[in-house]
């Protein structure tokens, strides 16, 4: 036990003392956030769009088009009458142009075509059908002796559907959907980043052939348990700090969030989202899926850094399945957060290959109103016997692989080494 | 008494047996031979007596108790034939670490570790990092903290390769300190000649089986053919005798085998006789690599050896 807490302790404090730690530790929520805000600056910032229409049906006027085009500024309309500008639409400085034939008021058309030198994707086709469909409404309200009055009626006259969680009347769907996406990508990363460093140090110790030294002294399985518990302590670390930093910038946020506008609205975003979901349940939820999933998969990490030799190469393709397994997580994260309750979800939040993530993503919703507690019990429980197997199966192959060098194993040689008494 | 006792040992892999039924005593306080070519099995034998791993059948016995890995591997200082340390970390630190793991207090291993840097005059690299040392360098370090802890068994696999002989010296002074310090030391190695000079007693291995055993001294009268040398200045082309054979003749040096019951100073009567003037008459003992060839005489792990 006493070797375990040795070896953890280098394990640890050689990878937090080390700059890159402090660096991606810093970097790493920037980046995300830059991530985040730089794809949606990008989809805002649409490039224009200028559309000639060469109306032949009567319908659309310029006057008309002038006047959606202050509605809606992303795609600019301009009525031309010349036939030529079919073949010189380009140099007269428009991206594309229409030609409206000949309509029925009572039928409309399908497929009027935008003639483009270059794709601009359904998007652009949506917004501009729509700007042509508020001139064309307009006329058969017209036609139909539809004034305003009963226009406003007919668009505005509907019914809405909110869901009411009644086990938890706090329960703010598109708040849980965020923090549980958070969440789920959050473990992702940590078992992909954490995970491939587990991994490497493994492979280190076995080329560096210190693995032979230190096993004189300790028995293998706590080398790698004392590598393993090490590298999560890190990267809880790691996350503790980013709390941290949440719950500070919150709490300045507060302190003079009525001077800013944008401040405060971050800080009554957060608010509302620490008010909406049970947050010690959540956050003590990811501290064990975190931790769980961690052993689950670095152990599996660790059998094969220990069964490959230097080749970077090997580690990837041998490692491949096992990232695999994280990424399909992740999948069946997106399909649970759209569903929460649905059977993927509940499956997916049950098998501990894919639980540390989709059950993150579900916790959010509420327990026990989207997540009975016995599914979170028996969730918790599967992820305990799972990593103890993990575990138990890599250690014997790591017993094996870490003294063993030259050619690389196969699965079912690794197999054999994790079966063998 | 000994300090480890072997009984049978066996340790088989998928492919071949590594190590099939060798036995063997080692003596408290002496420094211990283990030969053989490569791929003869001594690695494996000695990865089960520092309970790395755990052998198929047989039984070690360390200082009179049966060897428990988990506590006894605390008396015993291992350095493999593949030397590994950590690139990144700092050499001060390293060496503590290991100490450490050796159930050594912090500050024991502190005091340790200096005395010994200041012996060897490795003081100045406490800060540096292993990646900066030379071969040579992290050799000494390695041995270093392979005997830091005081231990009462000591294995060294190949010690001396990829040193030189500045170093090696150093090195092997340290050896026979230890040694007259009631450590045991074994000394592993395909490299017969290193042995003659360091062990007393050696066990010679062959695909994983004991075929030598015994005092170095003792092999050697054993193994020896009755052949002597004899410089002299005027040593005639053809030299016949009823006394002995001729196996070798150079310009000034003749090798020749007594034949049986023949005395040693019956030869040099016959040489006076002759009126030669003898400048040196000695007894020429096998080596051990000429041992171990005879006895394994054909197989590929005697060319190896041939070859050299």
């Amino acid at each position: 036990m006493n070797k375990i807490l040795l070896i953890l302790k280098r394990e640890y404090s050689t990878r937090v003392k080390k700059k890159s730690f402090l660096l991606t530790t810093l970097l790493f929520p920037v980046l995300y956030m830059a991530l985040i805000f730089g794809t949606t600056y990008l989809g805002s910032s649409k490039q224009k769009l200028n559309v000639a229409i060469l109306d032949e049906s009567g319908y659309f006027t310029d006057s008309l088009l002038q006047s959606t085009n202050i509605i809606d500024s992303s795609i600019l309309f301009s009525s031309v009458a010349d036939t030529s500008i079919q073949s010189n639409y380009r140099k007269s400085g428009y991206d594309g142009y229409i030609i409206i034939p000949e309509l029925n008021w009572q039928t409309g058309r399908e497929n009027i075509k935008f003639i483009t030198n270059k794709t601009h994707g359904t998007g652009t086709e949506r917004i501009i059908e729509r700007k042509l469909n508020i001139i064309w409404s307009e006329m058969v309200n017209e036609k139909l002796g539809i004034d305003i009055e009963k226009k406003t009626v007919l668009t505005q006259s509907s019914i809405s559907i909110k869901e009411e969680n009644q086990e938890n009347l706090k329960a703010d769907s598109g708040v849980s959907t965020a923090i549980g996406y958070g969440s789920g990508f959050l473990i992702y990363f940590i078992l992909l980043i954490y995970g491939s460093q587990v991994m490497m140090g493994v492979m280190e110790e076995k080329t560096n052939r210190i693995a032979e030294v230190v096993i004189s002294s300790v028995k293998p399985f706590q080398l790698m348990l004392g590598k393993i518990v090490g590298i999560s302590l890190v990267a809880l670390t790691q996350f503790l700090i980013w709390v941290a930093c949440i719950f500070l910038i919150y709490n300045v946020g507060k302190l003079m969030g009525s001077d800013s506008a944008m401040v405060g609205s971050v800080v009554k975003g957060m608010q509302n989202s620490f008010e909406s979901v049970n947050l010690p349940l959540v956050l003590g939820c990811f501290a064990f899926y975190f931790m769980g999933g961690f052993f689950f998969y670095s152990s599996l990490y660790a059998a094969i850094g220990s069964a490959i030799n230097e080749d970077v190469r090997e580690a990837q393709s041998l490692s491949f399945p096992i990232t695999l397994l994280i990424i399909f997580a992740i999948f069946m994260m997106t399909i649970a957060i759209q569903d929460p309750s649905g059977p993927v979800a509940v499956w997916g939040s049950i098998i501990p290959f894919t639980s540390p993530i989709v059950m993150m993503a579900r916790l959010p919703f509420g327990v026990p109103g989207t997540v009975p507690v016995w599914q979170l019990v028996l969730s918790m429980a599967l992820l305990i016997i799972g990593f103890l197997c993990t575990t138990w199966l890599a250690a014997k192959i790591y017993r094996t692989g870490i003294l063993m060098y030259g050619k690389k194993p196969s699965w079912k040689e690794m197999l054999k080494w994790a079966l063998r008494k | 008494m000994n300090i480890l006792e072997v009984h049978d040992l066996k340790k088989y892999f998928a492919t071949q047996k590594a190590v099939d039924g060798i036995s063997m005593n080692i003596e408290q306080g002496s420094i211990f031979g283990l030969l053989g070519p490569n791929g003869a099995g001594k690695t494996t034998l000695l990865r089960m007596i520092t309970g790395i791993f755990y052998q198929d059948s047989g039984e070690i016995i360390f200082n009179g108790k049966k060897f428990n890995p988990e506590k006894d591997v605390e008396h015993i200082g291992y350095m493999p034939e593949e030397r590994g340390l950590y690139k990144k970390m700092n050499i001060g630190e390293q060496a503590v670490y290991l100490a450490r793991l050796k159930g050594l207090s912090k500050t024991d291993a502190n005091s340790k570790i200096k005395a010994w840097f200041e012996k060897l005059e490795m003081e100045s690299w406490w800060n540096k990092k292993v990646e900066d040392l030379s071969k040579g360098m992290s050799q000494k370090l390695q041995f270093v903290t392979t005997v830091l802890h005081n231990p009462k068994l000591i294995i060294l696999d190949e010690p001396f390769s990829g040193l030189d002989p500045v170093n090696a010296n150093l090195i092997k002074d340290e050896i026979f300190n230890l040694a007259k310090n009631g450590a045991t030391v074994i000394f592993s190695t395909h490299r017969m000649e290193q042995v003659e000079e360091i062990c007393k007693h050696i066990v010679l291995v062959n695909k994983g089986q004991k075929i030598l055993d015994g005092k170095l001294a003792d092999i050697k009268n054993d193994f020896k053919e009755n052949i002597y040398s004899m410089q002299a200045d005027n040593i005639p082309d053809q030299v016949f005798s009823t006394l002995f054979e001729v196996v070798k003749q150079t310009p000034d040096k003749l090798f020749i085998k007594l034949n049986e019951n023949v005395k040693p100073n019956e030869v040099l009567q016959h040489f006076i006789n002759e009126k030669t003037s003898i400048h040196a008459f000695n007894e020429v003992l096998p080596s051990l690599n000429e041992i171990f060839i005879k006895l394994v005489d054909g197989t590929a792990a005697s060319r190896q050896f041939q070859k050299k």
